[in-house]
This record gives C-alpha cells, sequence and structure tokens, in this order.
C-alpha cells in the first residue's frame, strides 16, 4: 500500500444554514481545493447520512461532483450513520493506498435542521434495531442514559464528570470560529446552582440537557493524495497512517458487556496498529461526544486511560486544552456541533489543522500525532483514524 | 370632550398584586433577574422587540409582531388586565412575557419571547408567568397556546398541560390547553424555581434601566432566505437583490 | 390470549438469538430460515434503565422509562417499564402489549411491570 497524506481542508459554519445540502457539501470542498491549490481530483467521495430522508436528495454524490465542476470523476456516496465522515476518509485513503487514484477528495456534510426537532430525532433514531429497540420509542439519548447509569454504578462517574465534559468542550467551541455553540457556561449554572434542574434539566436520565450535543447543519473536507502530488504541492505532510474499523452488535441489549464499548477498542487497536504506534503516542485527539459519557468512555477504550478511569484524567485536567493530552480541542460534537455526516471529517479537519500547526488560540503546541474516533450507531460502527506530521 | 371618550376607550383595571422580583443563576453562571415592569418602562422595551418580526427562523416573525401588539396596547391602555414581566442579565434584556387576567380564577398566558437563546432563559421566564398566575394572583387555572414547535415541546409536553380545546385561546382563536393549580403544583419543585429576594444591588441594576440585547436572534439579510432556498437553490434571486442593492446593473 | 415475543434457535447447533439474525451467530452453518421460534420467558432482572423525556412524535405521554432486562434464560431484551422506582438489578415480570402505535400500526412489544 502507498502512503497517504492530507493536503487540503475546508469547513463550513456548524450552525442553522439555510443553503441547500449539495451546497453544504460543495463548498467545504471548493474551500479545500483553493487550499490545496488544486483544480481537479481523481475522486470524489460524500458523507452524509440523511440526505434521501431529510432532505429529499438521493444520489447526493452525482450532485455534489457536478456542481463543483469536477464531472467527470467518479463519485460515491457513504452512509454510515454518524460515522459516514471517517468512512468515507476511509474509503478515499483505501483508493490512494491502493494506487487506483492519486488525488481524492472526502466531503462530509448534513443539514438536519431542514425539518423541525421532532422530526430530527426521529430520524437519527432509525438507526436503531427496528424490531427491538425502535418500537420501544428508544432513540440514541435513551440507549445513552442507560449506558451512562451502568457506567455511573460501576466505574463511580458522577454527574459532575458529566457536567465538566460539557463545561470543557463548550468553552474550547469559544476558541473555534466555526464551531456551532458559542456560549460560555459554568458548574455553578449548570450543576451546583439551585436552578440547575431548569438550566440543565434531564433528558434521558441520567443524561441531562448539556450532556447532549446539539442538532446542527454543517459540512467538512479533507483531500487525500499520494506521497508525490503531497511534496510537488509544498504542504506540511500530514500522513494518514493509521484507518481502523470494528462493528458490534445492532441491538444494544445484545453487547457482551453492556459497558464495553467492544467496537471502539478493536478499532482503534487496528488504527494504531496500521501506524505502528500505541496510544501513549497521542499528542491531540477528537473522540466521538455526541453524549458526555462517551468521550469518557471511548478515552478508556482506545486506550489513553485504563478501563474506569477516564473520570479521574477528567478531574485531573489531563484532557483540557492545556492538559497532557487535549481532547477535543475543538468544542467536540457537544461544542463544535454534530452534523451526523460531516463529523466525521470535521475531527479529521480538526486534527489535520492542529498537525499542520495552523489552530490559532486552541494550538496543541508540538501536535504531531493527532487520533479520531468517529462512532457511529450506538457502538456499533466506529472508525479510528491515526495522523501523524511527517516534516 | 376628549377626557369623556378615553372614558369610555379605556378598560378599568383590576387591581394586579405585584409580582415580586426574582434572580437565578444560569447555565453560563450569570445571573438573571426576573422583575414586572410599568407601563411607562413600555417604550424603552418596544424597540428591543420590533426587528425580531423580520426574523423567519422559529416563528419569531410572529410571536414578535404580536408581542408588540400587546405592549403597544397595554402601554396605551387599550386592553384589560394585562401584566408583563421581563428577565434582565446585568441590566441586559433577555426575555419578555406577559399574559393576562380573564377572570378571577381563569388567566390567559399570551407570550414568552426570548431575546438571548441556548440557555434555557425562556423556560424561566414562563415559570415566573405561571407562578404570578398561580400564586400571586391566586388563579385556578392558565390557558396556553404555543406558536412554534419549541414552545409546543416545553410547555405542552414537560409541563402535562391538559387538553381544553373547547375554549378558544385569544391568540388566534385557537384551541387552548390549560395549566391547572394540580399540574402547576406537580411541576413546581422541578420548573419553578428561583430565589427571592433579589439582592439589592443586582435588582438596582435591573430597575435603573433596560439595556439593549448583546445578541439577538438576528433576520438574515434575504428576508426570505429560508423560504428561497427551498425553491431557489441557484440562489439567483439573492444575487439579483444584492446586485440591485450594489447599484450593479443586471446583464 | 397472551402474546410472547420469540428468540430463534438454530436448528444445528441451538444457539439462541434475539433479536432474528440470517446466519447462526455461533456456528454459521444454518440453511435460510433453519431457525425454531422459540418463546421468551416473562421473568427476568433489570439491567439498567433510563427516563427519556424527549419522544418520537407518535408518542402521546410524555415520558418513557425504558429499560434493558435480562431474562431467566439469559437473553437480554429492551422493554417500556412500568414501574415507579425502578432499581438495577431488580426483579421484573413483562407482558406483551402495544408499545407504539404510528398511524394504523400498532408494534407490539415487551412491558416490564416490578415483581
Amino acid at each position: 500500500m502507498r502512503e497517504v497524506y492530507a493536503v487540503g481542508i475546508g469547513i463550513t459554519t456548524f450552525t442553522r444554514l439555510e443553503y441547500p445540502l449539495s451546497e453544504i457539501a460543495a463548498y467545504p470542498a471548493m474551500m479545500a481545493l483553493r487550499d490545496a491549490g488544486l483544480k481537479d481530483v481523481d475522486h470524489l467521495y460524500v458523507a452524509n447520512m440523511g440526505a434521501g430522508r431529510v432532505n429529499h436528495q438521493t444520489g447526493l454524490a452525482s450532485a455534489v461532483v457536478d456542481t463543483l465542476s469536477l464531472s467527470p470523476a467518479g463519485a460515491d456516496a457513504i452512509e454510515n450513520g454518524p460515522a459516514s465522515g471517517a468512512s468515507a476518509i476511509k474509503q478515499g485513503f483505501m483508493a490512494v493506498a491502493s494506487g487506483m487514484h492519486d488525488v481524492v477528495l472526502v466531503t462530509g456534510a448534513e443539514r438536519m435542521r431542514e425539518v423541525n426537532n421532532l422530526e430530527a430525532t426521529e430520524f437519527v433514531a432509525t438507526l436503531t434495531h427496528p424490531l427491538a429497540e425502535y418500537i420501544y420509542g428508544v432513540t440514541l439519548p435513551s440507549l445513552a442514559g442507560m449506558f451512562t447509569r451502568l457506567y455511573m454504578e460501576k466505574y463511580e462517574v458522577t454527574a459532575r464528570h458529566l457536567a465538566m465534559v460539557a463545561v470543557k468542550n463548550q468553552n474550547n467551541a469559544l476558541l473555534n470560529e466555526y464551531a456551532h455553540i458559542q456560549q460560555e457556561i459554568t458548574l455553578e449554572g449548570i450543576l451546583d446552582s439551585p436552578e440547575s434542574m431548569t438550566n440543565n434539566p434531564y433528558v434521558a436520565d441520567p443524561l441531562r440537557f448539556f450532556d447532549c450535543c446539539p442538532v446542527s447543519d454543517g459540512g467538512a473536507c479533507v483531500i487525500l493524495a499520494s506521497e508525490e502530488v503531497a511534496t510537488r504541492l509544498g504542504k506540511p505532510l500530514i500522513r494518514l497512517a493509521g484507518v481502523g474499523q470494528a462493528t458490534d452488535t445492532h441491538a444494544v441489549q445484545e453487547r457482551e458487556d453492556p459497558t464495553d464499548l467492544l467496537a471502539v477498542r478493536r478499532a482503534a487497536a487496528r488504527s494504531f496498529g496500521m501506524a505502528g504506534l500505541e496510544p501513549a503516542n497521542v499528542d491531540v485527539a477528537e473522540l466521538h461526544d455526541a453524549f458526555t459519557i462517551l468521550e469518557i468512555a471511548e478515552s478508556e477504550e482506545v486506550g489513553f486511560f485504563p478501563k474506569g478511569e477516564g473520570h479521574l484524567a477528567l478531574e485531573r485536567g489531563e484532557t483540557s486544552l492545556t492538559g497532557k493530552l487535549p481532547i477535543n480541542p475543538s468544542g467536540g460534537l457537544k461544542g463544535r456541533g454534530h452534523p451526523v455526516g460531516a463529523t466525521g471529517v470535521a475531527q479529521a479537519y480538526e486534527i489535520v489543522l492542529q498537525l499542520r500547526g495552523e489552530a490559532g488560540q486552541r494550538q496543541v503546541p508540538e501536535a504531531r500525532i493527532g487520533f479520531t474516533c468517529n462512532f457511529g450507531g450506538f457502538g456499533n460502527n466506529v472508525v479510528c483514524l491515526t495522523f501523524i506530521r511527517e516534516n | 370632550m376628549a377626557v369623556d371618550l378615553e372614558k369610555i376607550l379605556r378598560p378599568v383595571d383590576r387591581p394586579l398584586p405585584p409580582f415580586p422580583a426574582k434572580y437565578m443563576t444560569i447555565a453560563s453562571g450569570e445571573e438573571m433577574v426576573i422583575r414586572q415592569v410599568s407601563r411607562d418602562e413600555i417604550p424603552a422595551i418596544l424597540p428591543f422587540v420590533a426587528p425580531l418580526m423580520y426574523v423567519e427562523r422559529d416563528f419569531y416573525d410572529i410571536v414578535a409582531a404580536r408581542v408588540f401588539a400587546e405592549l403597544m396596547s397595554y402601554y396605551k391602555h387599550r386592553v384589560q388586565d394585562e401584566y408583563v414581566l421581563i428577565a434582565q442579565i446585568d441590566g441586559e434584556i433577555a426575555a419578555i412575557v406577559n399574559g393576562r387576567m380573564v377572570t378571577e380564577d381563569v388567566g390567559m398566558s399570551l407570550h414568552t419571547l426570548a431575546l438571548r437563546r441556548g440557555l434555557r432563559i425562556g423556560a424561566h421566564a414562563f415559570a415566573a408567568k405561571m407562578e404570578y398566575h398561580m400564586d400571586i394572583l391566586g388563579q385556578k387555572e392558565v390557558l396556553v397556546v404555543a406558536e412554534s414547535p419549541i414552545g409546543f415541546r416545553r410547555w405542552m409536553i414537560e409541563y402535562k398541560l391538559e387538553k381544553r380545546f373547547d375554549i378558544p385561546h385569544e391568540l388566534g382563536g385557537v384551541p387552548s390547553w390549560a395549566l391547572t393549580k394540580e399540574l402547576f403544583e406537580r411541576a413546581r419543585d422541578t420548573l419553578v424555581v428561583g430565589r427571592r429576594p433579589v439582592p439589592a444591588e443586582l435588582l438596582e441594576k435591573a430597575q435603573t434601566a433596560i439595556s439593549p440585547p448583546s445578541d439577538p436572534p438576528q433576520p438574515p439579510d434575504d428576508l426570505l432566505a429560508a423560504t428561497r432556498a427551498l425553491y431557489d437553490p441557484t440562489g439567483t434571486a439573492l444575487m439579483l437583490q444584492r446586485w440591485k442593492q450594489e447599484g450593479k446593473e443586471q446583464a | 390470549m397472551a402474546r410472547d415475543i420469540y428468540a430463534y434457535k438454530c436448528q444445528r447447533c441451538g444457539h439462541l438469538h434475539y433479536p432474528y439474525r440470517m446466519v447462526c451467530k455461533a456456528c454459521k452453518e444454518n440453511e435460510h430460515n433453519e431457525f425454531d421460534p422459540v418463546p421468551l420467558p416473562k421473568t427476568g432482572k433489570l439491567v439498567t434503565f433510563t427516563r427519556l423525556y424527549n419522544l418520537p412524535g407518535d408518542f402521546e405521554v410524555p415520558e418513557l422509562v425504558l429499560g434493558i432486562v435480562e431474562l431467566e434464560n439469559g437473553i437480554r431484551i429492551t422493554g417500556q417499564l412500568r414501574i415507579d422506582a425502578p432499581k438495577n438489578g431488580m426483579t421484573v415480570r413483562g407482558e406483551v402489549e402495544v408499545v407504539r402505535t404510528e398511524g394504523y400500526d400498532h408494534h407490539y412489544g415487551m412491558v416490564f411491570f416490578a415483581s
């Protein structure tokens, strides 16, 4: 397999966008092409989950390739629930690594706010098992709520730890000009004050309002290329060194241990294995915190901290922007927003930005190895990426 | 003669007990004061409501248009037994809520307009309004409707309001929902929060002046951008409008 | 008429599956539909639960209590709980009732009560 490099990146603001979905996918692609200094690519991948259901647009990749004037390049849409973004990057990686293409463009986009909140929740709930979960009214927050209850019981994670993740990520997002939530919150406001139950009500107890990511529109893009093209373009050489994916049972009740996220563990191990690295080598990470508990659980499953001790590392400040291993410097899904199909690509955008040293106020000093974890469904399909800066 | 005519046109208000101001800590850690405003403070508030009539998102346009009318009619004595409460953060206006007393026992909730979003400020303000009807005015029931899906979720669902579909609500004559004393008591612990009395300094800041909202919902550049995007993905209409604004000629 | 929820027993190796799978998870050797439907027991222990306040639009109730129950035979099932004060580990017993109505479709599933 050849080496694969990230040569161009682009992103939209994550917020409520009044543009058609194909434009939300195309705008960051245009930015990425300009960033790389390219006018053409060999192939296009579009990551998206809701185009057909929410936005009435099927064949999204065909629409996007044409609006970007990149035809006759081939184009495919990739749907893997909330892991669509990293899955699409994985496809792009395979295309370049195999030698089939030299330059591919991977763009992720979602326009969830075209419909109201009830419909958006319903749309995400279609990820659940139709007979074992969906018919009961199970939504993703309820699966996360059940998981959190067990996690709190088994590992003594408390509501305070969850609130700390929310505060950390929302405050990181204040330094991120394209993040959805630009609002400072404090532990006093969401947890300690007598009015915190109104400020931060239960959504799926024990998960509360500020423990859940917002519903956002947005798009992000990463252009992957061979070593030859990357060297020619003259940008810092950021190599996509490791790609790992693993799946688990569809119905959450069938997981071996209901507090384990085995797919995360396996995908991360495969990603590190391919890159020839250990979790301890990572300088900065973007983990999938659709619910604050997931940042804690994933930080353990990918290998940064021993199982059941992620919340202790959080307490010690290790995962803050100025800590030993900053997690979600962009604000994560909680602060940056979660346009489902775009998230995986946005995580890669942030890591590439950090490794290039271009992250401004939220720059993690001397970051050379970055890691992302994109969590599909409720942990039944996970893709992890490892990036290394080479020069 | 003019004085007599005004006597006919102007309704006579029942004496309504005042709302005792309260304060709470919101999610951002800041402190918010909710207090009642008198008629002479209304002109200061109207300019903050007017621009929202052009924000299509989340039904701000219709709510702002109706609130403007309700505040104006309160100021000019053309509505009976209306009250207006506002929420302020460091003097800056964050929400406006209003309602009316229909009879001794029945209240009519009018509107909840949040000028700062994402911090559940509307939830606090709505709860204060219900507290006013139930605890201060001593009523038995408040009729409520929602113009926006967010309002529906927050009130009809969270408070578990009862259907009173045979009663038309003053806002458009649509079927009403009701908050009964029983439902209010059940919701009291979780939804009706806030502390009294307001510390003197905080109250003085709030009472001295009502400053403009720092980050209100904005109308988009193109007033119908949301609708246009659905029907005109090329953006041509937007572009033509921009050209017109710049004084360019059409090709 | 008491209804049941069925698990699927592989006719080759006897492994029990709930929910249905096309290929047996244990032996992977079954032919299409080579499963015997086996009614699930209705008693078990509550593994975890949540109270969900943000429900999909077709639900007329303001909140739902959902839980995962480990039934007597080791199979776990998700269900709605009609229990006032659920606790992890408590014994529960289930009935199959209508759990969701979408338009004219009635979906039947397990509802658990305190035992």
